[in-house]
């Protein structure tokens, strides 16, 4: 039942234009708030699978990708809307979305209990390296400009100063506000940067409505259209989930890689761009192997892969859970819940994206001037929602500003919620580790994992330093 | 996007020199076991005010636009539903969720879609008793309520 709601809301949010998965899962995320911990997981599950298949419907049908993760999609599947079959290209999505969920989960139930059974050895220097590792990746990949993603992220780090100091109790940064004192809550930050910010920077634009329409019988692919995916299908499936088990790396990238590499396998490399069924059918099922994958850090490890992963561990963590590998033994109900629930997502996306396909299409034709009141009011009733307090619903309005000017200025909403996220737990880490190693930061690289992570994460600052000085260099001569 | 990357360098230079200052001025940087509350936030300021300082001494890259803020009408529109939406939150306390909720979304869609009365009225009307029937009644989250109604 939870299900069900979880993902005809979470599809509905996501067919949006304008809303994608996290702002979707961020303004959704209040709805949970009166339920019980285990109907909440399994709805948020589901918002998770349901907005992430919403973001797909608008990259087909309007051009317009909800996420980074859709913007391959975009490529093809916009293209094969043109020629009039969006029907078969969102259903190849569905079907994609649907055998490569499934697959994660059951990779995501074998990879997860031994991984976090290895994580369990890690001190607190392991654990500073990992997040250090997940910041720095997810930073480098948010953006075309590193300088910026690294300003948004610790930028987010400073804001989680904000508050009680978990060691010592000092209250940081409070200015006398008792509010300011709880620190600064991401739910807030969130619903402004990715909800309110887009909604404003849309309303510079004055954008009609998408004029499409689309008949059940149109969605399902035919045999011709299968044949020419499986193999596209299968190809993404496993990228995908190789791409997004790694911190930092997610949907994304999966999507993009997967669409290089079925335009190289192709015989008919040329069709790509224009229209090929695999185009849609590899990043799709690529993106969502991902996003499914993204669990096995953000639950074993405590370290989500991308913007939405860091809106459901913020969620996790409101629960009073800590992702990580403690969660596995210490949760375990919660975990296999929340596998459980992803699984069940899965099937019940396949029947609604198949059967309602046509009524979320018409989700997209409700104009703008009544489609923007209706989020803000979403997003000023979830941020209310998450302690009944107006302060929260300031502190969104606040950060929707912000958001407006980091789209408008190209920095990354998603590297300052995932620092915000993560911030208080790195502070703790990286303190205690101090603590035990007399101040020296030789212990960061002195053990072996640590040692290894921290490489990791120094490498992808260096890398893209590097890459920007060879284009001064090239721009110069 | 040159000057509003500098002017955004500028601004993010001082806040990170004042977070710094700041930390070491009212927090402990050194406990005696270890490192103290002003620890991280005084070089989290460090670092901020050096990747400041980069993106302020970089080579413009002068094929890039600058960034303009939007002309006459798009800029209104941003502020009107900037305003509106600050008001709306400003008056929650005051008129109660669901009241506010019909008449911000009688001003804002009015505004934006210069939609027919009637539609107005029943999209404000039908949104704020949804919000209600999902969120109080369902949910049982407490809404605000108005100074002079308690619905």
């Amino acid at each position: 039942m939870m299900a069900v709601a979880g993902v005809l809301v979470g599809m509905l949010i996501g067919a949006l234009p304008g809303v994608g998965p996290p702002s979707g899962v961020a303004m959704l995320l209040p709805l949970t708030f009166g339920m019980e911990p285990t109907s909440g997981i399994i709805m948020l599950a589901a918002m998770y699978a349901g907005t992430m298949y919403g973001g797909t419907i608008t990259s087909v049908l309007i051009n317009t990708p909800g996420e980074s993760a859709s913007v391959v999609t975009c490529l093809d599947g916009y293209q094969m809307a043109l020629q009039g079959r969006a029907g078969p290209a969102l259903g190849i999505a569905a079907l994609g979305s649907f055998i490569a969920g499934t697959i994660g989960v059951v990779l995501l139930m074998l990879v997860s209990p031994a991984l976090a059974k290895w994580a369990l050895s890690f001190g607190p220097p392991e654990t500073f390296a990992l997040m250090l590792l997940g910041l720095t990746t997810v930073t480098m990949l948010a953006g075309d400009d590193p300088l910026k993603g690294y300003i948004s992220m610790v930028l987010g780090l400073m804001l989680a100063m904000v508050g009680f100091d978990i060691i010592s109790g000092d209250a940081r940064y409070g200015f006398g506000i008792p509010e300011m004192m709880d620190g600064v809550d991401f739910l807030p930050v969130a619903i402004g940067l990715f909800g309110l910010g887009e909604v404003l920077a849309g309303a510079e634009e004055k954008t009609q409505p998408a004029k499409t329409t689309l008949r059940l019988r149109d969605v399902w692919p035919s045999l011709a259209d299968w044949s020419k995916s499986k193999w596209a299908i299968a190809r993404g499936t496993a990228i995908g989930f190789a791409v997004g088990v790694l911190p930092g790396a997610g949907p994304t990238v999966a999507s993009f890689f997967s669409y290089t590499v079925e335009k190289k396998v192709s015989k008919t490399p040329e069709a790509f761009g224009k229209g090929a069924i695999e185009g849609v059918a590899s990043p799709e099922s690529a993106n969502n192997a991902a996003a499914t994958a993204a669990m096995v850090p953000m639950l074993t490890l405590g370290i989500p892969g991308s913007a939405t992963t860091a809106i459901m561990l913020g969620g996790l963590m409101m629960w009073g859970l800590r992702p990580g590998p403690l969660l596995f033994e210490k949760n375990p109900e919660f975990v296999w819940g929340l596998i459980a629930s992803q699984y069940i997502a899965n099937v019940l996306l396949l029947f609604a994206s198949t059967l309602l396909i046509p009524v979320f299409v018409r989700a997209l034709r409700i104009p703008y001037s009544i489609l923007m009141p209706l989020i803000i009011l979403f997003c000023v009733t979830g941020a209310y929602s998450l302690k009944n307090n107006v302060w929260d619903v300031g502190q969104m309005l606040v950060f929707g500003v912000v958001g407006y000017f980091m789209k408008k200025l190209g920095y990354s909403p998603a590297a300052l919620v995932l620092a915000l996220v993560l911030g208080p737990l790195a502070e703790r880490a990286l303190r205690q580790s101090l603590i035990i190693s007399d101040a020296g930061i030789g212990i960061f690289f002195m053990r072996p994992i640590s040692g290894v992570l921290m490489a990791l994460a120094l490498l992808a600052i260096a890398v893209p330093v590097a890459r920007a000085f060879l284009n001064r260099g090239r721009s110069t001569n | 996007m040159r000057s509003a990357d500098r002017i955004t360098a500028v601004l993010l230079l001082v806040f990170s020199a004042a977070f710094a200052a700041g930390a070491l001025k009212y927090y402990r940087y050194w406990a005696h076991d270890g490192p103290g509350p002003a620890f991280l936030p005084f070089w989290l300021g460090v670092v901020m005010a050096v990747l400041a300082a980069m993106m302020l001494f970089r080579r413009i890259d002068r094929s890039a636009l600058d960034w303009l803020p939007p002309p006459g009408e798009a800029r209104n529109r941003v502020l009107v539903v900037l305003g509106v939406t600050a008001a709306f939150i400003a008056l929650l306390k005051v008129l109660g969720m669901v009241v506010g909720t019909a008449l911000f979304l009688v001003v804002l869609v009015r505004y934006l879609g210069r939609h027919a009365w009637w539609l107005t009225f029943t999209i404000a009307l039908a949104a704020a008793a949804i919000n209600w029937l999902v969120f109080v009644h369902w949910l049982r989250l407490p809404m605000p309520q108005g100074m002079f109604w308690t619905f």
